[in-house]
């Protein structure tokens, strides 16, 4: 009985504990995101630093699309990994979300541009209709799908482990 | 450099706290100077590790945005009040809290137990080490002392506005101090198995501060519960979200364990239970903070996800468990009894109720752990709802509270005689027969299980009442808090039973000075005020409620817009009467101009909070007692 017990309260455990490692170690396990394909929503809004319009038309092929805002302490220090990315030659939009122009602008003179162009979307409305809940966020879209939407800061490890498989697998950004 | 004085200090504590550990493993305990030299380390740790805190506190009253965490969860618009539990309402700074009170509990406990106590040693290393594991943790993985220098932000990012309530500010340090409480607990437990001294009562001297802890783990929970009422405005108070089950386990191993204590603080009978018990509400306080701190699970209450820290906790509370139970299975011999339980005896009746517990935690671990295991093997994402622990816990409460009658009659060490057929509890079961045949008869309760709730919980009730008489005007003794605890337990089956017989909810549209009628209830939307807060605008709108008796009355819901985050919340208006709560929500505005009013009339919540309060009291009081016998 006493054997029993032992053997089975020991076992238990071990195997509890075992499967929260396998779970953790696996690759999955990414809460902030989702690859779920969907329209890119139609949107018309304004250029950060111009009078112009930007529209689905600007984003035809592979990009990112990065969502910031100056208020966000997050999207600053993501800021450096987005530079990298995009002196590597990675196209990426960006989504002024919920931002006074002035700030924005001046944040990015003071940070770096990482971007190809800057949406200024002060309403959300883009964002809204992306399914944006916060800042920073990133998504990939390709001929105009949405493939992957991570929420959080973007960086090296997440690169590699959530955009780098997708990247591979739809084989994009190859041109460069 | 005030940052680094902070962190410092925190690293020294660390290192102490891991000499405290060592000197109660390698050294002879039973030697008084040496008890002395831990318990002073231990003292002196703990006031290092205060004074860090304290000055972390002090540098989130003043802004300072150097410290990233403060940057990103304060802000100089803040209240004093909200700038300060900013410090826990997110991962870092929560973190630091809890670590702080588990080293306060040891402290209480290093302080006010005697150096004599022939475990306080080895229970102070025991505290110390998974005071280590979890600092350890805290300065490698989730650091809060971090800076952003040399340019610091001018204003910080706001503490989430959800989280800006009085309540949601109290409530994670009372579940704190209830989950970490448990350490003593299991730090004599584990001192115990260590010793390896069957003599030793270790039960009694641990009961004073599980019951301490129970109590705070119930109010905790009780807290979050009520928040999530009001301010959610879902107007449900139990969702059985992932993490509110990671709490619920811990408190139902806790209840197990205060009853198996009572028993095995008698004589040495249950002791297997009250070892496994202890061991087991720690793990699960420490699996729920793997569980909410990993990320693993989407919740209300999720903090940020990142693996490492995952893998680390894991790995630190896998080590911490193991080791126990590892420890248990080795001294599983000494701690088998040679008296045997008596067959219907109150220890019998305890140890069937234990197992009624372990089902539910099982139940409840299976609710949390089948969408992972499931996502793991076919990549799919699931959820449990509510459905599925409704249809288990239900069943199992109600037929343990049968057992817990049984057990009011039962004696400790000697066989129920069928002499427990009498009076009393004839009359309360004739009592309930008619109480349930009433509110069957007359208030159109039908449903199966709401009967069975109300039949029960007027049992319970009625035979409590019946043993508080005979304990006034027989001078019979009882203990009467834990008499008024269970009270407690048969009014919440009865309220939680009728809340969702009753309950009730509509969403009207309806334009301002238009009246709607909802249940005998006229309801007249009268204007409609934009006006600013402190850091947030907001829409109020300006409800008058009309019931059939004639008696008005205004609510006024509110939708507020946060500035620095953005965000949109709802605040609730409640209209509380004794049975019920008029509960309103606005919506969003169509285009035709009128607005989405949900309007809800819940049944019996206050009851609900009524009886959590008296089992939190009656804790708090039992505990009181047992501390006057003891000393």
């Amino acid at each position: 009985m006493t054997v029993f017990l032992r053997v089975f309260i020991l076992s238990v455990s071990l195997m509890f504990f075992y499967f929260f490692y396998l779970y953790i170690e696996d690759d999955k396990y990414y809460p902030g995101a989702s690859f779920q394909t969907s329209n890119m929503p139609l949107f018309e809004l304004e250029d950060l630093y111009s009078d112009g319009v930007i529209t689905n038309s600007d984003i035809e092929g592979a990009h990112l699309i990065n969502v910031w805002a100056s208020w966000c302490i997050t999207c600053r220090i993501e800021h450096g990994f987005l530079v990298k990315l995009s002196s590597q030659g990675i196209p990426i939009m960006g989504l002024n979300y919920k931002d006074e122009r002035i700030d924005a602008i001046n944040w990015i003179t003071k940070f770096g541009d990482p971007y190809k162009f800057i949406i200024h979307d002060l309403k959300g409305e883009l964002a809204l209709d992306m399914g944006v809940t916060g800042a920073p966020e990133t998504f990939l879209i390709n001929n105009g799908k949405i493939i992957a939407h991570y929420r959080g800061e973007v960086n090296e490890m997440i690169w590699s482990d959530v955009f780098s498989p997708i990247i591979k697998k739809e084989n994009l950004f190859n041109d460069n | 450099m005030i940052i680094e004085a902070a962190q410092f200090l925190t690293i020294l504590a660390t290192g102490l706290f891991f000499l405290c550990f060592i000197f109660s493993i390698f050294f002879n305990v039973n030697d008084v100077n040496i008890i002395k030299l831990i318990s002073r380390i231990y003292s002196h740790s703990f006031f290092l590790f205060l004074s860090s805190f304290l000055i972390y506190v002090w540098l989130a009253i003043n802004d300072n945005f150097s410290v990233l965490y403060i940057a990103q969860h304060s802000n100089t618009n803040l209240p004093v009040f909200y700038k300060i539990s900013s410090i826990w309402s997110a991962h870092e700074g929560s973190m630091f809290l809890w670590i702080i009170f588990l080293s306060l509990w040891g402290a209480i406990y290093n302080f006010s137990v005697h150096n004599n106590e022939p475990l306080k040693a080895r229970t102070v290393g025991v505290i110390s080490i998974t005071t280590v594991g979890f600092l350890l943790f805290l300065l490698l993985t989730s650091n809060p002392f971090e800076t952003i220098l040399p340019l610091p932000p001018e204003n910080g990012a706001d503490i989430n506005p959800v989280l800006q309530d009085p309540l949601l500010a109290i409530h994670p340090p009372t579940l704190y101090l209830g989950y970490v409480g448990f350490v003593i607990a299991f730090g004599q437990a584990i001192a115990f198995l260590i010793e390896g001294n069957s003599s030793i009562n270790w039960e009694k001297q641990v009961r004073f501060w599980s019951i301490i802890a129970w109590s705070f783990l119930t109010l905790g929970i009780t807290l979050g519960s009520w928040w999530a009422y009001y301010e959610l405005g879902w107007g449900g108070y139990w969702f059985w979200d992932p993490v509110e089950n990671v709490a619920l386990m811990p408190w139902l191993a806790a209840t197990a364990f205060i009853h198996s204590l009572s028993a095995s603080s008698k004589s040495s009978i249950l002791r297997i239970w009250t070892i496994l018990l202890s061991i087991l509400v720690f793990s699960l306080s420490l699996f729920g903070a793997f569980i909410v701190r990993s990320g693993i699970i989407d919740s209300v209450h999720s903090f940020a996800n990142d693996p490492e820290r995952g893998l680390y906790l894991l790995a630190f509370i896998g080590i911490l468990v193991m080791t126990s139970l590892i420890l248990f299975s080795y001294r599983l011999t000494i701690l088998i009894s040679n008296k045997r339980i008596v067959s219907l005896s109150k220890e019998s009746f305890i140890s069937i109720n234990n197992i009624f517990f372990g089902t539910l935690i099982f139940s409840t671990m299976l609710g949390v752990m089948y969408p992972l295991i499931y996502e793991f093997i076919y990549d799919q994402k699931i959820s449990v709802g509510a459905p599925f622990y409704n249809a288990i816990f239900v069943p199992i409460t109600l037929l343990a509270c049968l057992f817990l009658l049984f057990s009011i009659e039962s004696k400790w060490q000697s066989k129920l005689k069928f002499a427990f057929l009498s009076n009393p509890l004839i009359i309360s079961f004739v009592f309930s027969l008619f109480i349930t045949f009433l509110s069957f008869k007359f208030y159109s309760v039908s449903r199966a299980w709401t009967l069975a709730s109300l039949f029960i919980g007027s049992l319970i009730i009625s035979r409590y009442i019946m043993v508080i008489y005979a304990y006034i005007f027989h001078r019979k003794f009882v203990n009467i808090y834990s008499v008024l605890a269970h009270l407690g337990l048969g009014l919440l089956i009865i309220s939680i039973a009728l809340n969702n017989d009753f309950s009730s909810e509509r969403a009207l549209n309806i334009k301002i000075n238009e009246t709607e009628t909802y249940k005998n209830h006229e309801i007249t939307f009268n204007n409609l005020q934009l006006s600013e807060g402190p850091n947030y605008e907001s829409v109020k709108a300006d409800f008058i409620i009309e019931n059939k008796n004639g008696n008005k009355f205004s609510l006024n819901p509110e939708k507020r817009k946060y500035f620095v985050r953005g965000q949109i919340t709802t605040e609730t208006a409640i209209h509380a009467s004794l049975l019920k709560d008029i509960y309103l929500t606005i919506g969003d505005q169509l285009d035709d101009g009128s607005w989405i009013v949900n309007v809800q009339f819940n049944y019996f919540i206050r009851w609900i909070w009524f009886s959590a309060t008296l089992m939190i009291i009656s804790g708090l009081f039992l505990a009181r007692s047992l501390n006057r016998v003891h000393s």
